[in-house]
């Protein structure tokens, strides 16, 4: 889809909150790759508990939010994300209102994604760093031994994650170059382009993120600060 | 003059050679091992309510005696250019003042918590822990050659 063309309409496709919970992730990611290269704990913690209350707060817009954030919107089937790699590596075109949101592939990427960012976080809960005192809040619940294995899986987990951090600004790239889709700039003003017709997005009212993120906020401050 | 360089040179190795390197090293990452598994057991009872003090005790005088024999596990010539595979970053010899420095400053936190925990203190105790742990980050980020992570 090029943008800008005469007989394009620009649609509303990403509603605020699932694109603050993308950038805040983005931005925490960052911070949290720092600080554990740097040692700096303390501002490694913080950053964590931000990304696991972003993506608690992704997972649970994904069942409420609008219906771009939805899973039940995006995400397909093996067969159905097959044929969808097939086309796109082909000539043919992809057909314009199944990619108005995520695409199979993005959808696979996505769930990956937040399966990988969460099992990161919560391997950061119990890990216990080598000298036993930078540890995750949860980490007096096991040994110092499994402590430790945490906290290897934990830096296992994270290659893991670069690798996919790759292939997903590889994708960006790709859309871009390839296709002429420019992926981030949507998901800044949350805005796209499309051939005109066809029915917009449905969206939820704001008040909805606002209750989902203050829950989760005291969720994670009280289970943070329990103290055996 | 050549006799006296080289007694220097062997002398300055004689801590690495006497037990031969890999069990220089070995022996270190253990003392470590240690050292971390008694933070942490720490840790957890300053984290409770109502720590056990017996166990607090313990702990902070082990703590106390490993961090006053820390310096002493570097021996010259048991760093990374020895062939076996450690972490310990070569500033440690090269800078040796500084290291002697902040392995001091490790030994002042660690006769700090053992003060709190002596007086059972568990506010004054969370505070000296605290200061120990930035005192072992601080060393970490100039003297290990990789995050305290992995």
């Amino acid at each position: 889809m090029t943008a800008n063309s005469a007989a394009s309409e620009r649609v509303r496709v990403w509603d605020l909150p699932t694109r603050l919970a993308h950038w805040t992730i983005v931005i925490l990611f960052g911070i949290c790759w720092w600080s554990g290269e740097t040692d700096h704990m303390h501002w490694h913690r913080l950053a964590g508990y931000g990304v696991l209350g972003a993506v608690l707060f992704r997972l649970v817009w994904g069942f409420c939010g609008g219906e771009t954030a939805r899973f039940s919107s995006f995400v397909r089937g093996p067969a159905a994300t097959f044929r969808y790699a097939r086309k796109l590596l082909g000539h043919d075109g992809v057909d314009s209102p199944s990619t108005l949101g995520h695409n199979p592939l993005g959808a696979l990427s996505i769930a990956v994604m937040l399966g990988l960012l969460l099992a990161q976080t919560v391997f950061g809960l119990f890990a216990v760093n080598v000298d036993g005192i930078a540890s995750g809040p949860f980490a007096r619940w096991v040994s110092f031994e499994t402590g430790r294995r945490f906290a290897h899986w934990h830096a296992a987990n994270f290659q893991l994650l670069l690798v996919l951090l790759g292939v997903h600004l590889t994708a960006i790239g790709f859309y871009r170059f390839a296709r002429n889709e420019s992926l981030v700039p949507a998901m800044i003003h949350g805005r796209k382009w499309r051939a005109p017709g066809g029915e917009a997005p449905y969206f939820v009212p704001w008040w909805r993120a606002v209750l989902l993120a203050a829950a989760i906020i005291i969720c994670l401050t009280v289970l943070l600060n329990m103290r055996g | 003059m050549l006799l006296v360089s080289a007694a220097l040179v062997i002398g300055a190795m004689s801590g690495a050679c006497a037990a031969g390197v890999p069990q220089i090293v070995h022996a270190r990452q253990n003392h470590f091992k240690t050292l971390g598994r008694t933070f942490k057991s720490l840790r957890d009872q300053i984290g409770r309510s109502h720590p056990k003090w017996n166990l607090v005790a313990d702990d902070a005088n082990r703590i106390e005696h490993l961090a006053a024999a820390l310096s002493s596990w570097f021996p010259a010539g048991s760093g990374a250019g020895s062939g076996v595979r450690t972490r310990a970053s070569a500033t440690i010899w090269s800078q040796p003042q500084l290291f002697a420095r902040a392995a001091r400053k490790l030994l002042n936190r660690a006769q700090d918590v053992h003060r709190a925990a002596a007086g059972r203190d568990l506010r004054a105790l969370r505070l000296r822990a605290r200061a120990l742990g930035q005192a072992c980050g601080s060393c970490h980020r100039r003297f290990r050659a990789h995050g305290s992570w992995w």
